[in-house]
């Protein structure tokens, strides 16, 4: 195997990896509360920006910012604050469009996204400008004659993680099963003394922070931190989620691989591919929807008649 | 039963009625020119803390609402004829400010892809976040008319509405398929190909766009000449405005008509129940591509008009997020509402402009202003209404 095709194989592992903890949030919340929660793509892109401002904090606190510990810490705690944010969201706003058409808590959380973005832009310092952010590790690992980055590991290790420990919690304790009980009906959950707002929040926090460590992995993997990403990434994000079939888990990864895939292909094999990649990406979403109505792994829809 | 009470009205009641339409489209038009005129941002801020007291003030007292929906069924007439005596003489009360005009044909602009939109989102519940790719087909189709055969502006405008109406069909197509969320994404999948190919391709100018658009001629009379009526004269901008209000008009003239007509209901039948549509024997396919094409159709309209108006479009002018404001605007102004998506088309077009005064955080302050309204009123500004038959 050439040494070009092997680094593009690691390319599109890592890169479905990120996609695939972006989407996991948009069929979490798709699958429990029935909503498309358009600004899912901009709380994930927060967490960089809460790190960097975290770090610095941090470092100032402790008086040592150039240590891996105080970087760990601020990680740990723009991944919290991220589902924190996420669930502020859901009390402040999105949960008065419960009862509104599905169309109205689609735009506000369009126009929530707006609001993101641009807070990021304000409050942050330089906030409209590119930010470096860091490779979390650097290095490479030598599997015989190839290369791998430690951090690409890394980035699948923890996305692996990540989909194993929502597995397990989903499936094994007793918030999954109250999440999956109002996810299927939430009125009878209410009648099971489970409430239903409480497993909203939960969720909210959840998704959020499981995007936010996509979103820190992006960053990294792009070297910068910007307050647009989050529109390309928001859009992948939820592409992948609806092609694999919204509400469904192993569907989010395999459409994240999927689009991952076409991406790094693209940009490897096209002439000037890197301008032309979202033309394919969504080129393949539209193919695979007229083939698959309702995603690749999602349900065939059953109709009340 | 009202339909039958109002047929026995006396005199007094339809003077009553009379006054309340010309008192409501008088203030709507006083307010909508000392909110384009004001630069002062506190008036800004009153003008707009008075509309969400009228929205909540509605919202409190149905019966105050329902009387002004009833005088205006009842005076239909005298309300369309004021509205347009209003339109045609709004720009001789802007005291020749361009700034205020060119706000006004960017709003007329946006008010007929929001009714191109209404077709899908309000009437059949398609959602489509493709408009805005429309509408830069139809303005990078005349632009490219005109530009490279010197095709002129009265013959591009068909034209340029034929070819989004046929990229309008091919959108439709997928849409026989999916539905929903699907759907949705088919669609904004769809406006992404479109903006990255204009952003990207050569004819199209790539990310500089396209630049030196012809000004349009009406019998010698040059666009970019002031227009003299009656001796008093009227900035440039007043060209396009008439140009606009005119298309403004036959957008809503058309919407009526299919509202009335059995397309429009079998749009709403869409919305309601899919499936008994079907089972009524409605072409659901058929419908829902047409919805598309229609869409596709008036957005290419307004998309030439903007082409010559600016005389310079780029890639920009046409993004996802420019789909989403249409989406907006018949969300937040109210489905299948057409005086609610016009509302809406002119509140969020002008709310931005008007917000300068917030310089880098009008965008901001936007977001929060559409989450506002919303909450307020989460139906939308001014609900669908039920069908009436009768009158």
């Amino acid at each position: 195997m050439d040494d070009i095709v092997f680094q593009q194989i690691v390319n599109w592992i890592t890169l479905g990896s990120i996609y695939a903890l972006i989407a996991l949030g948009f069929s979490l919340l798709f699958g429990v509360l029935n909503i498309i929660h358009f600004s899912h793509g901009d709380v994930s892109l927060l967490a960089p920006f809460l790190a960097l401002a975290a770090v610095s904090a941090v470092g100032s606190a402790l008086g040592d910012a150039a240590s891996p510990a105080v970087f760990l810490l601020a990680l740990a705690i723009a991944i919290g604050l991220t589902g924190v944010i996420g669930v502020l969201l859901d009390i402040v706003v999105i949960q008065r469009f419960r009862k509104a058409p599905a169309m109205m808590a689609l735009v506000a959380t369009v126009a929530l996204g707006i609001v993101l973005r641009e807070l990021i832009r304000h409050l942050f310092p330089n906030g409209s400008n590119p930010h470096a952010f860091p490779r979390l590790v650097s290095g490479d690992i030598t599997l015989g004659r190839f290369n791998v980055p430690v951090f690409s590991l890394m980035v699948v290790a923890v996305s692996v993680a990540c989909v194993c420990a929502l597995f397990l919690m989903l499936n094994g304790t007793r918030l999954g099963l109250h999440i999956k009980a109002v996810s299927q009906d939430r009125d009878a959950a209410r009648l099971m003394a489970i409430d239903p707002g409480r497993i909203f929040r939960a969720t909210f926090f959840v998704a959020s922070a499981i995007g936010a460590v996509g979103g820190l992995f992006f960053s990294s993997y792009a070297g910068m931190a910007r307050f647009d990403f989050s529109v390309d990434v928001g859009l992948i994000g939820f592409s992948a989620a609806v092609v694999g079939g919204l509400g469904s888990m192993p569907g989010a990864i395999i459409g994240s691989l999927l689009i991952a895939g076409l991406d790094t292909l693209v940009q490897a094999v096209v002439p000037n591919g890197a301008s032309y990649r979202l033309v394919f990406v969504f080129l393949l979403v539209i193919a695979v929807l007229v083939f698959r109505p309702s995603g690749l792994m999602g349900r065939t829809l059953v109709e009340k008649v | 039963m009202t339909d039958s009470l109002a047929m026995r009205r006396s005199a007094s009641a339809r003077v009553g009625d009379a006054l309340t339409v010309v008192a409501v489209e008088l203030v709507g038009a006083l307010y909508l020119r000392q909110f384009l005129l004001t630069d002062d941002w506190r008036l800004v801020i009153a003008l707009l803390a008075a509309f969400a007291g009228a929205l909540v003030l509605m919202e409190r007292q149905p019966a105050l609402e329902a009387r002004i929906e009833g005088a205006f069924a009842a005076q239909s007439r005298l309300a369309m004829l004021l509205g347009i005596a209003i339109v045609l003489a709004f720009p001789f009360a802007l005291e020749g400010n361009t700034y205020a005009l060119h706000l006004c044909v960017i709003s007329m602009l946006y008010a007929v892809l929001a009714l191109a939109l209404n077709f899908q989102l309000g009437s059949a519940n398609i959602p489509n976040f493709a408009t805005g790719a429309s509408y830069g087909i139809g303005a990078y189709a005349s632009a490219l008319l005109a530009l490279n055969f010197g095709v002129s502006f009265w013959l591009a405008l068909p034209a340029a509405a034929i070819v989004a109406t046929v990229f309008g069909f091919l959108l439709g197509i997928p849409s026989m398929r999916t539905r929903d969320s699907y759907l949705a994404l088919v669609t904004i999948a769809f406006g992404v190909v479109v903006n990255q190919l204009l952003n990207n391709l050569d004819f199209t100018g790539g990310p500089n766009g396209l630049v030196g658009i012809p000004v349009p001629e009406l019998f010698g009379h040059s666009f970019a000449s002031p227009l003299v009526i009656l001796g008093a004269e009227l900035p440039p901008q007043a060209n396009f405005y008439y140009l606009s209000a005119l298309l403004v008009l036959v957008s809503i003239l058309f919407a009526e008509r299919l509202h009335d007509s059995r397309v429009g209901l079998a749009w709403n039948a869409l919305r309601a129940d899919e499936l008994a549509a079907r089972c009524q024997g409605i072409n659901v396919t058929w419908y829902k591509v047409l919805a598309f094409a229609v869409d596709a159709f008036l957005a290419g309209f307004a998309g030439t008009i903007y082409a010559f108006y600016v005389g310079f479009i780029s890639p920009d002018n046409f993004t996802f997020l420019v789909s989403v404001t249409i989406m907006t605007m018949v969300i937040a102004g109210g489905m299948d509402n057409i005086l609610g998506v016009i509302v809406g088309a002119f509140l969020l077009t002008l709310l931005p402009e008007k917000l300068r005064a917030f310089s880098d955080y009008r965008i901001l302050f936007f977001g929060v202003t559409v989450i506002a309204f919303l909450m307020i009123r989460p139906q939308g500004l001014f609900p669908q209404r039920l069908r009436r038959y009768g009158d």
